[in-house]
């Protein structure tokens, strides 16, 4: 664990560390969301409702099931 | 300091509070009518508690944007909840295990205000839509703000990342529903309960044998990432066999890099490869780290790979369980054991390390199995409770957690495992197997062995 550093050079770093991830995060990102395969990309997890920041099934929009076509296609228990 | 309980006892205690709260909450609300209808209950019944631990939304470039509701106004309270459910369970916590919740009340504080912080990070659009998921962002806003400004005393008693990781694990436990495992029958089984043990397994000796990295816990959390689901599984066995902080965090780092890589470019690899999208999105469910990476790649193929990714992950999910009690036997019989020390007998000696946390994170799970195998309306009943509250609940206490070890981390303590390279190249080579063996059994079950004749 880190010792506390000096205030005014924990201060000059968090304030220029917080004005970083502000320009990347509100600046840079939603440029590179305009990006012709990016914001393909985006579109389509959009239209389909995929939220692909899931970390487990639970997270996911809709729940995996059984597809109803499955049984058609596949022998599920031989 | 007054005698409490033991950090795991109290993690189960407080973990398995929340689920029986969950359920009976949820149980108290069951909707009047068609109770037993998932077309009317997508996503489980609807559970009061979902309005009390919300996360903040999706935004572009106003992150405030984050904090709005539907309808488009302010509406910051369910995250402020989420925030509360933090500080109540660190605080219970705290209580339980002897400490004191007044020296711990300041810094729990400001321990859910950064979790908040690193979920705004998560949901910018971009951020989200290319699986960057929250736990990296916990760990790179601790890891800055430990290392830019240092962690004060005031805030050394709410440090308590591993009961908010073991808490996280026993709720998270709810989730893992073995009645999953049957959802692609035969195929499905196959390709999950083969592929990522021997690929699980193999990577790991590869790693301890071959690469000789020092660290067993860091070549069997990178494994577990790996080859089972991602982010999920390494905190799930760093926690069975006691991984270091900074191999837990270089683990969900190298794990998102890939991630994101295997996002883009597994859907036009199997389009030039000419794969049928059935054996495409198996392939893709089993071999992508993240569950929503794979359905983002497997959609991307088409509904057909789509559904058939995120089954066959789900399937891959469900076996957590197993893989970190298996993980957390072998180390408290094997691993952990002192040559040097009294002599007992194996059980006996393996009992008395065996993390207590993971028989929390079972009994969770089988409840919960249990609950949801018994007909239609207990399925929509755990799926409701889970979905609604206890998944939210572990993302906001894991999401700390990360916080906690991003914050007790120095930079200079993950250099020496980079700079090796041979935590990458045991990712690589083990992803290169699991490719592999994953594409040969999708194509065996999906494409040839169980597949029915198409009429001419």
């Amino acid at each position: 664990m880190s010792p506390l550093h000096s205030p005014s050079r924990a201060v000059v770093r968090l304030v220029a560390g917080g004005m970083l991830i502000a320009a990347v995060w509100c600046g840079l990102f939603p440029r590179l969301l305009e990006v012709g395969p990016v914001k393909r990309h985006v579109a389509l997890m959009e239209e389909r409702r995929v939220d692909p920041s899931a970390m487990y099934y639970t997270e996911l929009e809709r729940l995996p099931l059984r597809p109803a076509w499955v049984d058609d296609v596949l022998v599920l228990w031989p | 300091m007054r005698q409490g309980l033991h950090e795991d006892v109290a993690a189960v205690v407080i973990g398995l509070a929340a689920v029986v709260l969950a359920l009976a909450v949820t149980w108290a609300a069951r909707p009047a009518e068609e109770p037993g209808s998932r077309d009317r209950h997508p996503k489980g019944w609807p559970t009061p508690l979902a309005a009390t631990v919300g996360t903040p939304g999706t935004w572009t470039d106003q992150p405030l944007v984050a904090f709005h509701g539907k309808g488009g106004g302010l509406a910051i309270t369910p995250t402020l909840l989420g925030m509360g459910w933090v500080v109540l369970v660190g605080g219970l916590g705290t209580l339980l295990t002897g400490g004191s919740l007044r020296r711990f009340l300041l810094g729990g504080c400001l321990l859910a205000v950064l979790a908040c912080l690193a979920y705004v990070m998560a949901s910018q659009k971009l951020v989200k839509y290319y699986n960057l998921e929250y736990p990296l962002w916990a760990l790179a806003v601790g890891l800055f703000v430990g290392n830019a400004a240092g962690v004060p005393r005031w805030l050394a008693p709410a440090l308590v990342g591993e009961f908010f990781i073991k808490t996280g694990l026993v709720v998270f436990g709810a989730e893992v529903l073995v009645s999953r495992l049957l959802a692609l029958g035969l195929p499905g089984l196959l390709t999950a309960w083969i592929v990522t043990p021997v690929v699980l397994v193999t990577t790991y000796l590869f790693g301890v044998h071959l690469l000789k990295i020092p660290s067993r816990p860091l070549c069997m959390t990178l494994s577990a990432d790996m080859s089972v689901c991602g982010v999920s599984a390494a905190i799930a066995t760093g926690a069975a066999c006691r991984a270091r902080k900074e191999e837990i965090s270089l683990t969900i780092g190298l794990s998102l890099f890939f991630t994101v890589i295997m996002m883009v470019a597994m859907p036009p690899t199997i389009r030039a490869m000419g794969l049928d999208p059935i054996v495409g999105g198996a392939w893709i469910g089993g071999t992508i780290d993240a569950t929503g990476a794979v359905v983002a790649a497997g959609e991307s193929l088409g509904k057909e790979a789509g559904e058939v990714a995120a089954t066959v992950k789900m399937i891959q999910n469900s076996m957590i369980g197993l893989i970190a009690f298996a993980v957390a036997a072998y180390w408290a019989g094997w691993i952990d054991r002192d040559p040097g020390g009294p002599r007992g007998t194996l059980a006996g000696e393996a009992w008395r390390r065996f993390p207590r946390f993971i028989l929390g994170f079972l009994a969770a799970s089988l409840l919960c199995s249990w609950l949801h195998s018994q007909g239609p309306e207990q399925a929509l009943w755990v799926e409701g409770a889970t979905t609604g509250f206890t998944a939210k609940l572990r993302g906001w206490l894991f999401c700390t957690g990360f916080v906690c070890m991003g914050l007790q981390t120095n930079f200079r303590e993950l250099a020496p495992l980079l700079a090796s390279g041979r935590p990458v190249v045991l990712y690589l080579a083990g992803q290169a197997l699991n490719l592999a063996l994953t594409l040969a059994m999708a194509s065996l079950t999906f494409g040839w062995l169980f597949r029915k004749a198409v009429e001419p």
